[in-house]
């Protein structure tokens, strides 16, 4: 048994060895925002980029990896992830359940975390799905696969919350029971009703705790208001502290939202999926909202047929911050390629094509501070790749996040075989046990 | 004179004409005593009067109006607490609504879900076969309340003996149970995030109730009147710290999740389940742990087994090392039951012991641990001078498989066990109980599911495994040659939960039919396994 431990451990910790500096030397420095580097190095010294540039040499002590004929590139961000969720991503049960957060429930053994580290993905936003209005409030993560799912948020990121316009909130797509009543809003008018309601209830909310405050302060008896988790939500996107991720589809309904959010006074920070965003692209940069899309799937509802992979660079051409994202734990392990592809449909230069997975979805998220380029003094989230990362035959060698392994390819395939032995051990002794203790239970009988 | 001597006769013989089973006085002698406050006893003596423990010794001076019960060779110990159960609540009900095409008995069955002003005390309903399940391995204690919804409402410790269940009662309310079960579909919250938020605003609500209700008592002039609440009501003294909270939570992940709520609720609390306590037993000495001896069981399939991956297999080895693992780590823990479905413990308590836990703290772990973590442990938990005279004699030492109890007293009085042949589980075996490998053909390919089932007066209970989750299975009947059940399905990708209604018959060692569920209606097809 204390051998399972160990090896256990061993598996969960043996690609995180403490690691604290490492050069990368003689590779293509893919930089993102400070142009290409070739025969380049990264000097990652703890969580952080110390230096970038041709000539660094290796301190005492620094890991050094051989970079020759490889690409080094920042992590790349999804801005709209589903992984690592426990339960139900959607709470349906009420249009608006602003109240309920992803955070509560992250789960960090699902594996999809490892396999978009494979990828290169280092950074998600986990959103809640688009059943109701508003979903909840989402969660911005690292994939720090092994250690405490605790450690995984963003530490210092922005909160953010999911809205959803469309087919799904009118519950196009989510039927009750039978027997049971059809849940409001059934239309899209509906669903903008909810919205606008939840935020007039906010400010009656926030006028109630001001105005008790005020009779507090002039020595007044008075009882407080009812504290509501759901109407402090609304009240924090009033205030700014919370940014708003949009689900939508068509040109019409994110008007709708843009126009309600200026009528409110808060701000939309993405709209997410916006396959029509192309129609409307000039009006989502003027409110200053990104847009993350897909670049080629469309036609799979009523709502997906007026798309096209032409929107990625239309938005962007149209000074929209766009980022692509997955919403797949199957897309989220090879976005580079779909970057790829905006440079076939429409023309994005190779450094556009590879900001809309990296430093674009880093601004969207408001964490270009720290994430979405190779630069110094930026955490250490950067994956080596064995070739261009635009090319359908390149993959990962290794990933980083802050300056720890947490995905490497060597490492992996040598485990796979220790893997596959534990496993049959396991196997072969529970079944050793379990007819000893059939024979056990025969001869009792027999007694 | 003699008018009044034969009144003072009278008085002295009228408690025990009307109550014929006082507790009487006993001297138990000759057993190995385990005391369990202190080292054991060779051929030691428990004496018991009027309900309590009057003396425990090697050198004990029998009363002369004791009756001697000889139990050389035989083990004495004090009563075995089994510190979480839903022993005489309905099971949990059905996770869907209406149950799609699954003969709606599921919706009429549900029992009413309880909230934090339910107390266990005034629903439980124990029957004979129940309570002698637990005394017949020891069991004279056992702590109950329902296992279905949120707020489980108030637990409650009650001894297993005879008279009214009021006068059996030991604690109640003993704790706040709450589990993380969300509600069906369509009903707030029907997530586990959002079961979490609810339980959040419940705390805020109640802190919020117990402010108005202070600052309106003060001066009521001028000010709304609070509504009544007594759900709110009844979380007070769980704001207080007074009344501790029971959290089921059985993974490493629900068990920290529990850690971080408990801390931002500010509530005294008590981690029930804790199957993966392994993975995290050092970091669990804040709070007293109650872990489910249920381990999880490997599938009988060996396909389905190798088709597991191998984070499940690991845990199923690494389960029962949990009360072995917490002992090390001083943690405060008892072994028990868990909710649902109760069942024999002595399997599981074995398995812990087989897997690194020593005979003495298992002991503890059922007697004195639970009572402390509850608080009766000057009541309860061991073989001590004015204790209450909860005693098991067992031919064994308790936990050895053969072992077999063969006297109890619970309150000084002592429980007749019903022989052998009477025990439930002898019943004549009909002929779908046993463990069937039943293969669905789904439209994305087959699902594997194992079921062992078990029918009683033409219900069918069981528990199932497999492709889609394990769990109790629910509703079931059984008339002979039809049969039908449900269980909650959990789909591939996601980790949500549906309804799936089997529905079939039965032909010797071979069983077919249709399992309705949300994705529509799929054949099965199944077979006995050894």
């Amino acid at each position: 048994m204390k051998k399972i431990i160990a090896l256990a451990l061993a598996f969960s910790f043996s690609a995180l060895a403490q690691e604290r500096v490492t050069l990368i030397r003689n590779a293509t420095i893919l930089t993102i925002t400070k142009g290409t580097i070739e025969n380049g190095s990264v000097l990652i010294r703890g969580a952080k980029i110390a230096a970038v540039g041709k000539d660094i040499a290796a301190p005492a002590g620094a890991r050094v990896i051989d970079g020759t004929g490889k690409f080094v590139m920042p992590g790349i961000i999804d801005t709209h992830s589903h992984t690592g969720v426990e339960g139900s991503v959607n709470e349906i049960s009420l249009p608006n359940t602003g109240m309920v957060r992803i955070g509560d429930v992250l789960d960090g053994s699902d594996i999809s975390a490892y396999r978009q580290l494979a990828g290169g993905t280092t950074a998600a936003l986990i959103l809640h799905g688009s059943a109701n209005a508003i979903g909840g409030q989402s969660q911005i993560v690292k994939w720090k696969w092994g250690r405490p799912v605790s450690e995984w948020p963003v530490a210092g990121a922005p909160r953010t919350i999911k809205f959803a316009l469309g087919e799904n909130p009118k519950s196009a797509n989510f039927r009750p029971p039978e027997g049971t009543a059809r849940q409001y809003p059934q239309t899209r008018m509906g669903v903008e009703e909810v919205i606008r309601k939840s935020f007039t209830d906010a400010r009656d909310y926030m006028a109630a705790w001001d105005e008790y405050e005020a009779k507090r302060k002039r020595g007044e008896t008075a009882i407080p208001p009812r504290k509501d988790i759901l109407m402090d939500t609304m009240a924090d996107i009033l205030r700014g502290n919370i940014d708003v991720h949009a689900h939508c589809y068509r040109s019409d309904e994110i008007m709708m939202l843009l126009n309600l959010a200026d009528e409110m006074g808060f701000k939309i920070r993405e709209l997410q999926h916006v396959l029509e965003g192309y129609k409307v692209a000039p009006e989502i940069a003027k409110h200053g909202a990104g847009g993350g899309t897909f670049i080629d799937w469309w036609g799979y509802k009523a709502e997906a047929y007026d798309a096209t992979p032409y929107n990625v660079a239309l938005m962007v051409r149209n000074g929209v911050l766009t980022s692509i994202n997955s919403d797949s734990d199957e897309l989220a392990r090879h976005l580079n390629h779909d970057a790829a592809k905006a440079m076939k449909y429409g023309g994005l230069t190779e450094e556009e094509a590879l900001r809309v997975c990296t430093i674009n979805p880093a601004k969207q998220l408001r964490l270009d501070n720290s994430i979405g380029s190779i630069e110094v003094g930026k955490d250490a989230d950067l994956a080596i790749w064995n070739g261009h990362p635009l090319s359908i035959y390149s993959h990962v060698d290794t990933t980083f996040i802050e300056g720890d392994v947490y995905f490497d390819r060597e490492e992996d395939l040598k485990r796979r075989e220790a893997m596959r032995k534990e496993k049959e051990e396991l196997l072969k002794k529970e079944e050793e046990e379990s007819k000893k203790a059939k024979a056990g239970d025969k001869k009792e009988k027999t007694k | 004179m003699r008018l009044r001597r034969f009144v003072a006769l009278l008085v002295l013989l009228c408690p025990v004409l009307l109550r014929a089973d006082a507790p009487g006085v006993y001297a138990i002698t000759g057993g190995t005593v385990h005391p369990v406050s202190g080292p054991e006893i060779a051929n030691g003596t428990v004496v018991i009067r009027d309900g309590l423990i009057e003396a425990v010794g090697a050198n004990v001076t029998i009363p002369p109006d004791a009756t001697t019960i000889d139990v050389k060779g035989a083990h004495v110990y004090p009563g075995l607490i089994d510190a979480q159960t839903s022993a005489g609540f309905a099971a949990a009900p059905s996770r869907r609504g209406g149950g799609g095409g699954g003969g709606g008995g599921g919706s009429s069955e549900r029992p009413p879900e309880p909230t934090p002003d339910s107390l266990a005390v005034r629903n439980v309903k124990l029957t004979d076969d129940l309570m002698n399940d637990g005394r017949s391995i020891g069991v004279t204690t056992i702590l109950t309340a329902p296992s279905n919804g949120i707020f489980n409402g108030q637990s409650v410790l009650l001894n297993l003996g005879t008279g009214s269940l009021e006068s059996r009662v030991i604690k109640s309310p003993a704790a706040m149970q709450i589990a993380f079960n969300p509600r069906p579909t369509w009903t707030y919250p029907d997530s586990l995030m959002g079961v979490i938020a609810y339980l959040r605003q419940s705390f805020f609500d109640a802190q919020r109730h117990g402010a108005a209700r202070e600052i309106y008592a003060r001066t009521p002039a001028g000010l709304q009147r609070p509504e009544d609440n007594p759900a709110l009501d009844a979380l007070q003294p769980v704001l207080r710290r007074e009344l501790p909270v029971v959290f089921i939570a059985d993974s490493e992940l629900m068990m920290r999740r529990v850690q971080t709520l408990a801390k931002e609720l500010n509530v005294r609390y008590i981690i029930s389940s804790a199957r993966q306590g392994y993975a995290l037993a050092p970091e669990l000495k804040n709070a007293p742990v109650l872990v489910s001896v249920k381990w999880p069981t490997a599938p009988a399939d060996k396909e389905d087994r190798e088709d597991q991956p191998i984070r499940v297999i690991r845990d199923r080895r690494m389960a029962p090392t949990t009360p072995a693992a917490l002992a090390k780590n001083g943690v405060l823990f008892a072994l028990v039951s868990g909710p649902g479905k109760a069942g024999d413990l002595m399997p599981g308590v074995r398995k812990a012991i087989e897997s690194g836990l020593s005979a003495d703290d298992a002991l503890r772990a059922l007697t004195i641990n639970p009572a402390r973590i509850f608080g009766v442990e000057r009541q309860l938990g061991s073989l001590e001078r004015g204790k209450i005279a909860n005693v098991v004699v067992s031919d064994k030492p308790i936990f050895e498989k053969e072992a077999k109890v063969n006297r109890i007293f619970v309150d000084g009085r002592e429980i007749r066990l019903p022989a052998d042949d009477k025990k439930p589980g002898a019943t004549p075996a009909s002929p779908i109980d046993g463990t069937w490998s039943l293969t669905v053909s789904a439209p994305q390919g087959n699902v594997s599911i194992q079921v062992t089932l078990k029918a009683e007066d033409g219900k069918l209970t069981g528990t199932y495994s497999g492709d889609r989750g394990s769990g109790d299975i629910r509703s079931g009947t059984f008339d002979g040659s039809a049969f039908e059940f449900a269980i909650s399905a959990t789909a591939q990708s996601e980790a949500e939960t549906t309804d799936w209604v089997f529905n079939g018959t039965l032909d010797g060692t071979s069983m077919k039919g249709s399992v309705a569920t949300t994705l529509g209606k799929f054949e099965f097809s199944g077979s006995k396994s050894e």
